[in-house]
């Protein structure tokens, strides 16, 4: 289990984060979604070790990780997609991959986890010495998701994957992401794209302001007003 | 205008001569990339523009010269390039400790060039200092060209280091690794690549090969406290032209360099050298810069 | 001080008369020359922030300029000190017109391009000119002074004194603050309308006149000039290092720099302790870069100098320059502006129109192109299709100071003020290039109105650092405010702030509508959209699919698809 305890992240000499409480139950799906500005990615980012927390507490199966130093936190099962995939644009697709199973754990098990993240995109197949910068967002939100998978991660972080991808490729991302929960991992999503976050998961969060204001089952969020009023001002 | 000496009408030179400097050419060329391998990588992926690494090449040429009577000059190499190793990660803390920018690295590794010059000028004097070793007097003839054995030694630390470093930058994990945190240091942490560590390993391997670069300074050249600077202008035209960051890039740019010198010196007046090397980094500067760092 | 200011000048000028040794005459013309070259130096690189390794090679064409004609043909020696200047002057501005133009070309680039300069330059001068032996140079001396060593350190005294003026009056006047703000931010400086470009050549050519002028009265004191003395790298680094030393922000520290640099170094003449010599200054320059990076001069004035606030004018509300009138008549028209980055398509063809007088919403999921809009009508990046037409005259294609001289301006969605400038001097600087090209007296009254109006006052003296991301905000603000817009966009004020800060900042917003400004209002926090706006555009994935009134459009299906997201999976 992943928990974050009132966690506090400071974003400049501003709170962008305050005092969230979550937790990501082994094999869950778990959405937080919040208006623009409401912490979202700072929230992932200090999940994933990247963003430095400035009070509170992460613990992963109890042990406190919030003062680990960031090339550490992919060892307890941690892996993040980025706001805006991040690839390593000069590497080709296939180094990428490779790249995500760096950590010695992950790398002994590099040849099966390459097969399984083919078969999960097969596009992937035909492009794996392009650079990564090379190829089209749906591409590459792929490649950013299979790299994340290379590390063999027990816990999933998502941070608002379908950004700039057309509907059609966010249907393909979603499946991917159903199949990858289905196998036993667990998955934090951030989403804008609501509805279909909100159907993905059993559980959601509703951030706003950098605090929690709503919490609980999809279909009691989606017609509280907190929701409408947020997002469509009506 | 009447000036005294100096003849400017251009000379058409022999085959032989024609081959001989070219072959020179690619000597002087390959310690240029030699000397440019530490200063692109540390420019490169460390984003540290370290001007002492002439100054370091040529503190270890000295070493060398000075042990030469009693300490064949490898096994000096032995123990000073280790030495180095730990010189170039105290460097690259100092400048972390101390967050200097990229521009400011200049500036102070410009400072350390002057205290490390100062020192050697104080040790060893002003003076020209040549070393004399057996490996200096070891030549073959080649059809009508000469080849010394210094020079393939350059040659082939040169090659051996670059195309080395190249293959491991390519081929293995953390080569792969130093490439994504030049790119962006925060994810690659994040699966698992510890930036601070490699920075250490760039920054002593730049060091040692300085190290390399100086005993090949030492077995074809005079050495002089003022050669320091004469250096640094060349080989970061190799640099910047072979391309910031490539391991491979300023062997071949520094090829191209002292091939063209050299047919320049054998074609017209030698003092017109230096000219070839800055206008084509310029060129490479004004239509090409966003190959650069 | 101007007492003291007329003694110095006095005392200076009557050394050569006082039958002092030789020594202190030479002593006083090197410490002079130092200040020439190292101030020239900074009126650049420390000002705009273009460090040039180079300044070397300018100095060494008015050398080998006055050799050339006084020592070689024979001219007077004083004619040939104006075109020493000159000769320097005209090849900085030819290497100025190339350089400058490249976007890439700044920061370590531009001084290791100087530096080759330097290399190129005393190949010719040691090839066309010198030959290689160097060049005699055995000149009459004007009889201004008993002696010749005098009458050189007189020369060079006017020199000196000819250069600290040029540095102060540039440090106190608009060309100052603009290069400044391009020392700071080029980028912004350039949508706030300073003309960078312009900006930077002129600096460089008064920076190199100087020291080719510098040069030309050292080729006389020397009088043996050779191709490896003139052209040396300590020369180079040494401006650096006594501008660096004394402080580059201001314009008295470079000459500090040289004061203290000078005296040091001739403390160790003797042979064996210029080496040492060399060592303690590599030395200093470690500790100067890491320690002091604001200078002697600048970190005694942080700690001493109080800056006396200005008078402040009597504050009226601000008087509208533009009346404020609705009508149906568009005073922004885009028609398919198209821009890709690396292979997204940012904007894919949009079509907008503005009304004069309105506030318009702009709104969008993330990555629509609501930002990428904003920056390619103010002119930060370039359109790759498409047109912009303002009142009739088309933006594409215009560079972007000429976009805020028209009536233009926004805010950054991050913060970007100026950082090394105060609060006060980043609200002076779109009135003092805007529309209104305003002096700098009037500018800063200017200021002073918006930074009232939106309550930031009491910081005015601060630095931005200071300010919390509020302030900062309206900061932004008051800074696009300043300039008295005709079209004004505002690009997510309101993220970041709490709901009270919010009521303050919407406030504000329709205090500004009332002055008569046409605004165009990027938001992602709905109700205030809703609140504030005439009429609504909504962006997706680069293109514009509704505009209209805002009640009408947050129901339009295709809107609430791309807000929410249809349930696809």
């Amino acid at each position: 289990m992943y928990e974050v305890s009132n966690v506090t992240v400071n974003y400049g000499a501003a709170a962008a984060v305050s005092d969230v409480r979550l937790r990501i139950d082994p094999g869950e799906l778990v959405v937080v979604v919040g208006p623009n500005g409401a912490g979202k990615s700072t929230l992932i980012n200090a999940m994933a070790g990247i963003h430095a927390v400035a009070s509170g507490h992460l613990s992963v199966d109890g042990s406190d990780i919030t003062r680990e130093p960031p090339h550490r936190f992919c060892d307890r099962g941690i892996a993040i997609v980025p706001e805006g995939r991040r690839l390593f644009g000069n590497l080709s697709v296939r180094e990428n991959l490779e790249l995500g199973s760096y950590r010695a754990e992950a790398r002994r098990a590099r040849a099966d986890s390459l097969r399984r993240v083919c078969a999960l995109f097969p596009m992937l197949t035909e492009r794996m010495d392009a650079p990564a910068g090379a190829l089209s967002g749906g591409q590459q939100q792929m490649v950013a998701i299979g790299r994340a998978l290379m590390a063999r991660p027990r816990f999933l972080l998502l941070d608002e994957p379908s950004l700039g991808l057309s509907p059609m490729i966010v249907q393909d991302m979603f499946r991917a992401i159903r199949e990858i929960n289905a196998e036993g991992v667990a998955v934090l999503l951030v989403e804008q794209n609501i509805a279909a976050a909100l159907e993905l998961a059993r559980r959601g969060y509703v951030l706003d302001e950098g605090r929690v204001v709503a919490e609980g089952e999809p279909a009691s969020l989606m017609s509280r007003p907190e929701i409408q009023k947020a997002y469509l001002g009506t | 205008m009447g000036r005294a000496g100096g003849e400017d009408h251009l000379t058409v030179p022999s085959a032989t001569l024609l081959g001989q400097s070219v072959l020179s050419g690619v000597f002087i060329g390959a310690l240029y990339g030699l000397l440019g391998l530490g200063l692109s990588l540390s420019w490169g992926m460390l984003r540290q523009v370290n001007l002492a690494h002439f100054a370091l090449a040529f503190l270890a040429g000295y070493l060398t010269f000075q042990f030469s009577g009693r300490l064949d000059p490898f096994v000096t190499l032995a123990v000073v390039a280790p030495l180095f190793f730990a010189l170039g990660m105290a460097l690259h803390w100092f400048l972390g400790r101390f967050s200097v920018t990229l521009l400011n690295t200049l500036l102070v590794t410009f400072g350390l060039t002057s205290i490390i010059e100062a020192g050697i000028q104080w040790y060893w004097t002003a003076d020209f200092h040549r070393m004399e070793s057996a490996y200096a007097a070891v030549r073959w003839k080649v059809g009508p060209l000469f080849v010394s054995l210094p020079d393939l030694l350059t040659l082939g630390f040169a090659l051996t280091l670059s195309l080395g470093m190249w293959g491991v930058l390519r081929f293995t994990d953390l080569g792969k690794a130093m490439r994504a945190t030049t790119e962006d240091a925060p994810i690659a942490a994040a699966f698992g690549v510890n930036e601070k560590l490699l920075g250490y390993l760039i920054s002593g391997l730049a060091a040692a090969v300085a190290a390399v670069a100086g005993l090949c300074l030492a077995l074809n050249h005079t050495l002089a406290p003022v050669q320091i600077y004469a250096w640094m202008g060349v080989v970061f035209a190799a640099v910047m032209m072979g391309g910031v960051g490539s391991p491979v890039g300023p062997l071949l740019a520094g090829i191209v360099i002292g091939v063209s010198e050299a047919l320049t010196m054998a074609v017209s007046n030698p003092t017109w050298a230096p000219l070839v090397s800055f206008s084509l980094l310029i060129a490479i500067l004004l239509f090409r810069p966003a190959r650069l760092s | 001080m101007k007492i003291l200011l007329a003694v110095g000048a006095a005392v200076l000028c009557a050394v050569p008369f006082a039958g002092l040794p030789a020594f202190y005459e030479t002593f006083l013309y090197l410490l002079l020359s130092a200040i020439v070259l190292a101030t020239s130096w900074n009126l650049l690189s420390g000002y705009s922030g273009y460090f040039s390794f180079g300044h070397g090679a300018f100095f060494g064409v008015g050398v080998y300029t006055t050799a050339a004609l006084a020592g070689q043909l024979g001219w007077p020696f004083l004619w040939t000190l104006p075109l020493a200047a000159l000769a320097a002057m005209v090849l900085g501005v030819a290497l100025g017109a190339v350089v400058f133009r490249v976007r890439a070309l700044r920061g370590e680039l531009f001084a290791l391009l100087t530096l080759a300069i330097t290399f190129v330059l005393s190949t010719i001068a040691l090839n066309a000119v010198d030959g290689g032996p160097g060049i005699m140079l055995n000149v009459d001396m004007p009889k201004i002074a008993p002696t010749a060593s005098g009458v050189l350190y007189l020369l060079m005294l006017a020199a000196a004194a000819l250069t600290l003026w040029t540095a102060w009056a540039m440090f106190h006047s608009r060309f100052g603050t603009g290069l400044f703000a391009i020392h700071d931010d080029e980028d912004v400086a350039e949508v706030m309308g300073v003309p960078t470009y312009r900006f930077k050549l002129a600096a460089f050519a008064i920076s190199c006149a100087l020291a080719g002028l510098a040069g030309g009265i050292h080729a006389v004191f020397v009088s043996y000039v050779t191709v490896a003395e003139t052209f040396s790298i300590a020369l180079a680094v040494n401006v650096v290092l006594m501008s660096a030393l004394g402080g580059t922000r201001h314009w008295l520290g470079p000459a500090v720099g040289a004061v203290a640099i000078t005296v040091l170094l001739y403390a160790f003449t003797s042979g064996g302790a210029a080496v040492a010599g060399r060592a303690l200054s590599g030395l200093i320059l470690i500790i100067v870069i890491v320690a002091m990076p604001e200078g002697i001069l600048g970190q005694i004035l942080k700690r001493f100098g109080t800056k006396k606030a200005p008078a402040r004018p009597v504050i009226r509300d601000p008087v509208s320059a533009n009346p404020r009138k609705e009508s149906a008549e568009p005073l922004l028209v885009v028609r398919g502006a198209a821009k890709a980055f690396k292979g997204v398509q940012a904007l894919a063809g949009v079509d907008l129109e503005v009304r004069r007088g309105e506030i318009l919403g702009l709104v969008g999921p993330n990555g629509s192109g609501k930002s990428t809009l904003i920056n390619v009508v103010s002119g930060h990046y370039a359109a790759d299709g498409g047109s912009i037409r303002f009142e009739g005259g088309e933006l594409v294609g215009t560079p972007a100071h000429r976009i805020a001289r028209a009536g233009i301006a926004r805010t950054y969605q991050i913060p970007r003020p100026f950082p090394q400038l105060t609060v006060l001097q980043n609200v002076a600087l779109p009135p003092m290039f805007g529309q209104v090209a305003m002096d700098r007296a009037r500018a800063e009254g200017e200021a002073w109105r918006w930074l009232a109006f939106t309550g930031l006052e009491s910081k005015a003296h601060r630095l931005p650092s200071d300010l919390n991301l509020h302030e900062r905000k309206f900061l932004e603000l008051a800074r696009a405010l300043a300039s008295r817009p005709k079209l004004l966009f505002l690009d997510e004020v309101l993220s970041g702030l709490t709901p009270a800060e919010m009521d303050g900042a919407l406030r504000l917003i329709r205090a500004i509508r009332e002055q008569g400004a046409t605004i165009v209002f990027v938001e992602h926090v709905m109700r205030a959209v809703m609140e504030l706006t005439d009429r609504v555009a909504v962006l997706t994935y680069g293109k514009a699919i509704a505009e209209g009134v805002p009640a009408e459009v947050m129901r339009n299906p295709d809107v609430v698809t791309a807000y929410l997201g249809a349930a696809h999976v």
